[in-house]
């Protein structure tokens, strides 16, 4: 659609891979897949985001993160299946749906599980399955479709070749991802550090009793934090519904992205999520480009084990005295 | 009063507790193995209530798993020739309800897509539920799984999907796609078509790779040159990586061996890289109406795909199929040529049952085995066989180009069905498999060292 080219700010590198073109070894390639990986980045952050308050924030081990994702895709679906709504008017809904089964959960499961790490464990698995299940039940096991907005598709060019067709580029989709990542970080960080009940939330996880003491009504603000991770998760299914696919099992594929994008930050500062959505992210895209997907998943699959290894609290902690 | 208050919420929180618990153990269970042939809900309707004792047949697709999203349709396709032969309509009018006043007995099982508990659960079908054949399987990895099973305790499955070759088990029946009839005329017809340049994608297990090296050697025996080869892994959905290679290559075609749920995220993230069907078309064998209902028909739009069956085919058995199909499932449903497979390949059971009760004898292994050798059936596709010496079956080659709405125009079919040649010709050339009437199951490898010509039905 909107081609913005802009070669001419980016002349130098053009010119590079001019010369690089002729010698075998494009830089407009891997240009390009750089960028691209911001792709990858936009969805690992977002994806990863509402981890970071249930497991970063309130330290619940929720395997049915994934499953969080999946309801907020078939939210989408049905609202556009019923309604014929846009894809971007769904997005509320999928929040709000989800905030509300997550509410529903807390309060009749993890709330009973507080400081009982293993048996969060068990019980969201088992939660995981269940949704699914229930998915399934409801929706069949047929794949579903999301129809994408049509002002969201075309590209931005940044680099195109001699004869028109675009070396370096990024779809609006993506770019729609990013910017929808990004600001939904930046709201979470505002209501975390710079509202009344983001202090509640930090005061109830750093001493639960004192906080309790001060009048904090830490059962509402439990609820509260844990549907708003849970909302945020249906906000990523929503947005990525429409690039990818939708089907009960989908949530497994972006959990395990989503706890190691979490874990490789560092739980403590919500900023850690975006280092470690862009190292992940990144250095998985560089690495499938010059290797193979199965191989670069394995390689930063293993880089993560030898990182926890040596910082089990992830990239961004906070110093703690002991 | 408040003590019992105390105690009452201590116990509904332990019973949640342990309540959730118990749910979250009861499902592992379920997924390592322990859960029974479902007989009673879904087989029971159709069970033996006219005369004569029923015919036991094992029906196993898993409904669960990343492969339900097709096993499942599998399975309606399936359910929907059993209703029909149980109450004599449909293709089976002719013949009267059940088989020779028999009903079959469907004996369902859910592997939960895992490929070890096909293994498991094929054994118990056979052992102890005693059903005398199998209906069942998807990917090439459950097939590997259970073909031990069949042959050591010398039973049949009915296999329904189009496969990399390179097999022939005379415990067996293939009833989907040998290469010869997939890859051997779509790879040439990409050459002529859209150029020289072919790039192979596929999922990461058996059947993408296989399929790709014999449609590698395919393209350079055409001619052409192989410009990139890359897989990604089983449930994938981030291809920017792989589009940008592509992008890179820039091929005149890809060919595409992506399974299940990575065939919608493809095609979308594809359009969605600013890559027209008109630049790089994409030849795709396991893109079926299934997969472009769920990923928008706008997305797959000019690309192709190869097969024996596309709903759009012109002939009476499939207007008849597609409608009582919509009836049974629900008008939004689509067929597509796997589903179609594992329809006519329970009539081929039947027919062969039916001989062999109108002959007086007993069904068991050899009869049905014998019996099912060279059957022939009006298919929805057209008039199919099953080979009576390599049991797999003959079937119309095809190519079909997706439309605005979804379904295909087809644009190469042959006039009859082609006979199906197990092996690859250009990997192993003149190779041929005959089994021995009857079949005693000995190897049946036959190295003719001669070119294998095209022959039709």
């Amino acid at each position: 659609m909107l081609d913005l080219a802009l070669p001419s700010m980016l002349s130098p590198l053009y010119l590079l891979a001019q010369e690089e073109a002729t010698g075998g070894f494009q830089l407009s390639t891997i240009l390009n897949q750089a960028l691209n990986g911001l792709g990858i980045v936009g969805i690992l952050l977002l994806t990863g985001l509402g981890l970071s308050i249930t497991f970063g924030v309130m330290r619940i081990i929720n395997l049915a993160h994934g499953e969080f994702i999946m309801l907020g895709a078939y939210i989408t679906f049905l609202m556009q299946d019923v309604f014929k709504m846009d894809l971007l008017l769904t997005i509320p809904f999928a929040f709000l749906g989800t905030a509300i089964i997550g509410a529903v959960v807390e309060l009749t499961i993890i709330r009973r599980l507080y400081g009982r790490p293993l048996e969060t464990l068990l019980a969201t698995w088992g939660l995981s399955i269940v949704l699914q299940g229930v998915i399934k039940l409801i929706f069949t096991a047929q794949l579903k479709y999301v129809k994408s907005p049509a002002y969201l598709s075309g590209n931005v060019t940044f680099m195109s070749d001699p004869s028109g067709s675009p070396l370096v580029a990024i779809s609006y989709y993506r770019l729609f991802i990013i910017g929808v990542a990004l600001a939904l970080l930046g709201v979470t960080m505002y209501l975390f550090y710079g509202t009344s009940w983001g202090r509640q939330i930090r005061a109830v996880t750093q001493n639960r009793s004192m906080a309790q003491c001060l009048g904090v009504n830490t059962k509402l603000v439990d609820m509260g934090t844990f549907a708003y991770g849970c909302g945020l998760a249906g906000v990523a299914g929503a947005v990525i519904s429409a690039l990818k696919t939708v089907a009960p099992p989908m949530g497994q594929d972006y959990l395990v992205d989503a706890w190691m994008v979490v874990v490789t930050g560092g739980v403590d500062k919500l900023i850690g999520i975006l280092a470690g959505s862009f190292l992940i992210g990144e250095s998985n895209a560089i690495l499938a480009f010059i290797l193979n997907d199965p191989t670069a998943r394995v390689l930063v699959l293993g880089a993560v084990i030898i990182l926890i290894r040596y910082r089990p609290e992830g990239l961004f902690t906070v110093q703690k005295r002991t | 009063m408040s003590k019992s208050r105390v105690s009452s919420s201590l116990s509904r929180r332990k019973f949640i507790q342990y309540g959730s618990l118990a749910a979250g153990t009861t499902v592992l269970a379920a997924c390592a193995g322990g859960s029974s042939p479902d007989t009673s809900s879904e087989g029971g309707e159709s069970s033996s209530d006219a005369g004569g004792e029923a015919i036991k047949v094992g029906v196993m697709y898993s409904t669960t798993g990343t492969i339900a999203i097709v096993e499942k349709s599998l399975q309606d396709a399936t359910f929907l020739a059993i209703e029909q032969i149980n109450t004599g309509t449909g293709p089976w009018e002719a013949n009267g309800a059940g088989i020779a006043g028999k009903m079959i007995e469907k004996v369902v099982v859910n592997p939960d897509s895992n490929w070890d508990l096909y293994n498991q659960m094929s054994k118990r079908l056979i052992t102890e539920d005693g059903v005398v054949c199998v209906l069942g399987c998807y990917t090439s990895a459950s097939r590997k799984s259970v073909l031990p099973v069949f042959e050591e305790e010398d039973s049949i499955l009915y296999y329904p999907v189009y496969y990399e070759g390179n097999e022939c088990s005379s415990n067996v029946f293939y009833t989907g796609a040998a290469p010869n009839q997939q890859i051997t005329d779509s790879i040439p017809y990409c050459y002529e078509n859209f150029g020289p340049k072919g790039f192979f994608i596929g999922s990461d297990y058996i059947y993408p790779k296989e399929s790709n090296r014999i449609g590698k050697a395919e393209l350079e025996k055409a001619g052409g040159t192989v410009v990139g080869d890359e897989y990604a892994a089983l449930g994938t959905t981030e291809f920017i990586t792989i589009i940008n290679k592509i992008k890179a290559a820039s091929p005149d075609f890809v060919l595409s061996n992506l399974v299940g749920d990575s065939i919608p995220a493809f095609y979308r993230q594809f359009k969605d890289a600013g890559i027209s069907a008109e630049d790089i078309p994409i030849m795709a064998y396991p893109t079926t109406e299934e997969e472009i209902q769920a990923m928008g028909p706008e997305y797959s739009a000019g690309h192709y795909t190869s097969f024996n069956y596309f709903q759009s085919v012109d002939t009476p058995e499939n207007t008849a199929f597609v409608a009582q199909f919509k009836e049974m499932f629900g008008d939004d449903r689509v067929t597509n040529g796997v589903m179609e497979a594992a329809y006519l390949q329970t009539f081929f059971m039947a027919q062969a049952m039916k001989d062999i009760l109108e002959a007086g004898d007993e069904i068991n292994t050899e009869t049905l085995r014998e019996a099912t050798r060279g059957q022939e059936f009006n298919a929805p596709q057209g008039r199919v066989k099953i080979d009576p010496d390599n049991y797999h079956t003959y079937l119309y080659s095809r190519i079909g180009k997706w439309q605005e709405d979804g379904q295909a125009e087809i644009v190469f079919a042959t006039d009859a069905a082609v006979k199906p040649i197990p092996w690859s010709q250009t990997l192993y050339p003149g190779r041929k498999c005959v089994h021995p009437a009857p079949d005693d199951r000995s190897d049946p490898t036959q190295e003719t060292g001669e070119d294998l010509v095209p022959e039709f039905l």
